[in-house]
């Protein structure tokens, strides 16, 4: 008798705890019930970055009653944001995902974020104050901030000094003659390559405080082709049309071998791209620099930012708290920190880790420079009002397609800034949102 | 097994039958009902969500960062989608294609296949296998292939252009789509030739022998006896070219790789993975809706219209 009641009990446990897990979305059930009756809570974790796989194994061993299972998914922008928003429609997402700041809008606007506001609140001060509001939304908060992707040129020391450039240039008036000045000794060299990545070429505009996207009361406003945009647009054209940049597409191995023999000189990327960088073009290690990016004005310079990421907690999440919790632990723990600066190359959100040890090693494929003494300098001078639209996905496929047929000298730069303009208002409006000025 | 003993001869002619067909019907039934339920599980249902799909919209209010509504949308994401000059666009861009590579490359094909059938022709054998092989290589090793033989700054053709003075590059906006057709071409027309070639051994050789008695020239007996013979192939491979055509994806989204400005909307396809990307499942659901219909139409329209003319020859 007593052992049919056992067993009776047993199913009635199991079926409720089955029924909990089928049943929980957006209960406000904090999971405690769940670690009592099934052992450790488990999480999802989904994303792309080198490194991230390391951090949560540290987690793990430190904190048995919340285990965190990485899965590496194509990186958001080839696949990955596309997997996780299906996995929301399908009611099988992960509860954490790695999500750029310029795609959480979008995340927002699928309805695929949990909002996370009374377990993220407490935290706010652990973080620079302008990457807490790329991660909330509306008065909501859907994730923790990890990192921030100050710019910088990259480039060859060694060549730069065989070509006469004795200091890398400081304006992108320096940047212009320079790039004319190599390419006039030899023809086949290029100072920079212009690729076709939208994002990057967000961070140029974001430099030049040239907004892509703002909001006035309840509409959006789209200025992608603004004065201020045209300028830059201008700048990058004028270049093209003059021959002086090589065009191959962005992070393909084509600009990789130009890279390593020497063919192209230089490149203005984000902080995440240095180890990217320096496993890409491993042959020329020790001949490479960092040297602030190239700025508009010299007596106020302005740098831009390429990317910096949240750890966001997907819709579906029926353990919140404790995702929070791993996600906030990520960003500022110190020994996770050490590791995602050296093998992801994040520049952290959070203020503590600023003093992190590993950010004042010196980088051997850099000649021993200690990089994020640059992107460190860089960072009081960053726009810090810079906003993502919620069609960014649309809007930098667009773009990306623009500057690829701007590299094969198939249209122009600013025209190509008009018709981004266009689409952008016209899938906004499709989607029922208010825009202004189209 | 029953009680009954095994009953007279004459009464067994006239109850076993029904018996018997009943249990060749379950037999029957039986042995279809695996494909039954896989045809309609992974093929009948997908199609019917697809429809269902892109009878809906997303509906976002204000700036749209709260969660959206799905409401019934009507006929409005097929509007939106016609209306859509990239969609378009990349419906025409394809049919263009087609309309120039498909008969470019069957003709080809039922000419080395018309080459291979003839009497005279050496190494038959060699060239058959030659001929084919772009066809067993996975089409997207051949697409990576082709794509470095065109890629600007690599481009042997483009190389060797260079050298006679021309400035000729592959992957500029008015070259894509021959360069595409080129490798379609270059993927498909041994495929073709074999089936053209299966159906030309199948004419009854006396037939050729008794033109030849007559004095008909190797180039006639395949106008008036072997090319009329191999209609039936014609039609099929056309359809087949027609269908393929409409699903192009591969090859463009490997020359994307080092042809930046083949846009991302360069195909139908493309265009509805496009949307996908961008949360619109409704508005790819209604692209892939017209991309089908559209290939149907075609291919089907043909093989009704070629099968009227051949009820009137």
């Amino acid at each position: 008798m007593r052992v049919r009641w056992v067993r009776t009990a047993a199913v009635v446990a199991v079926t409720a705890a089955m029924a909990t897990a089928v049943t929980g979305c957006g209960s406000s059930s904090t999971g405690k019930t769940g670690t009592a009756a099934s052992g450790p809570v488990k999480l999802d974790f989904w994303g792309w970055a080198p490194g991230y796989a390391q951090s949560v194994a540290l987690w793990n061993k430190s904190h048995p009653d919340i285990q965190v299972s990485f899965d590496t998914t194509a990186s958001g922008s080839k696949g990955g944001y596309t997997k996780m928003l299906t996995a929301v429609k399908a009611g099988n997402a992960p509860c954490l995902a790695q999500v750029g700041y310029e795609t959480l809008p979008s995340f927002a606007a699928a309805g695929a974020l949990q909002d996370v506001t009374q377990y993220a609140s407490a935290d706010k001060g652990q973080f620079a104050g302008w990457t807490w509001n790329q991660v909330t939304i509306d008065g909501h908060t859907y994730g923790i901030p990890v990192d921030t992707a100050p710019m910088a040129l990259l480039y060859r020391k060694d060549l730069f000094a065989k070509y006469g450039i004795t200091t890398p240039p400081v304006t992108w008036a320096d940047y212009a003659a320079d790039a004319a000045k190599v390419h006039k000794a030899d023809p086949k060299v290029y100072l920079g390559d212009f690729g076709n990545d939208a994002y990057n070429y967000a961070g140029l505009a974001w430099q030049a405080n040239a907004p892509w996207f703002g909001t006035g009361g309840d509409q959006w406003q789209v200025s992608l082709d603004n004065a201020a945009n045209q300028k830059v647009a201008g700048f990058w054209q004028g270049l093209e049309s003059q021959g002086l940049l090589k065009n191959d597409p962005s992070y393909d191995p084509s600009l990789y071998s130009d890279m390593a023999k020497g063919a192209i000189l230089s490149d203005v990327n984000a902080v995440w791209d240095t180890p990217i960088l320096a496993s890409s073009v491993k042959a020329t290690s020790g001949d490479w620099a960092v040297a602030p990016m190239p700025v508009w004005n010299a007596a106020d310079p302005q740098y831009g930012n390429d990317g910096g990421s949240a750890t966001a907690v997907l819709k579906g999440c029926k353990d919140a708290a404790q995702a929070t919790e791993f996600a906030t632990w990520m960003s500022t723990d110190q020994t996770s920190l050490s590791n995602l600066i050296k093998v992801t190359g994040i520049y952290p959100a959070a203020t503590s880790g600023l003093d992190n040890a590993a950010l004042s090693a010196p980088d051997p494929f850099y000649g021993g420079q200690t990089i994020f003494d640059v992107f460190k300098a860089e960072m009081p001078h960053i726009n810090t009002s810079w906003q993502w639209g919620p069609t960014m996905t649309q809007t930098s496929t667009d773009l990306g397609d623009g500057l690829g047929t701007v590299e094969t000298g198939n249209a122009t730069l600013t025209s190509v800034l008009g018709s981004v303009q266009t689409k952008t208002v016209a899938e906004m409006k499709q989607q029922g949102l208010s825009v202004s000025g189209g | 097994m029953t009680t009954a003993p095994p009953a007279p001869p004459p009464a067994a002619t006239t109850r076993r039958p029904p018996q018997h067909l009943r249990r060749q019907a379950r037999t029957a039934a039986a042995f279809i009902m695996p494909f039954a339920v896989l045809f309609a599980g992974m093929y009948l249902a997908p199609i019917g969500y697809t429809v269902y799909q892109s009878l809906f919209k997303v509906h976002h209010s204000g700036l749209g960062l709260s969660a959206p509504t799905t409401v019934f949308a009507g006929l409005s994401n097929y509007t939106a989608a016609l209306g859509d000059p990239a969609f378009r666009g990349s419906l025409l861009r394809v049919l263009l294609i087609g309309i120039v590579q498909v008969p470019v490359m069957l003709l080809l094909a039922l000419a080395l296949a018309l080459l291979l059938d003839a009497r005279t022709t050496l190494f038959k054998r060699f060239f058959r296998l030659a001929f084919f092989l772009p066809y067993a290589l996975p089409g997207v090793i051949g697409a990576i292939m082709w794509s470095y033989l065109v890629a600007p700054g690599l481009s042997p053709i483009t190389a060797a252009a260079h050298h006679l003075g021309l400035h000729l590059d592959l992957t500029s906006n008015t070259l894509l789509a021959p360069t595409i057709g080129n490798m379609l071409t270059w993927g498909w027309t041994g495929y073709n030739m074999l089936i053209i070639y299966s159906a030309l051994q199948a004419i009854p050789p006396e037939l050729s022998e008794a033109a030849r008695m007559d004095g008909c020239s190797p180039l006639r007996i395949a106008w008036h006896i072997k090319i009329p013979m191999v209609r039936p192939a014609l039609v099929l491979t056309t359809v087949f070219s027609v269908i393929g055509t409409a699903q192009l994806y591969n090859e463009p989204a490997i020359l994307h790789n080092v042809a930046p400005n083949l846009s991302s909307d360069y195909t139908p396809i493309f265009a509805a993975y496009d949307q996908i990307n961008a949360d619109n499942f409704n508005a790819a659901a209604a692209e892939s809706v017209i991309l089908a219909v559209l290939a149907f139409a075609l291919s089907f329209g043909f093989l009704k219209f070629m099968q009227r003319r051949g009820e009137t020859l």
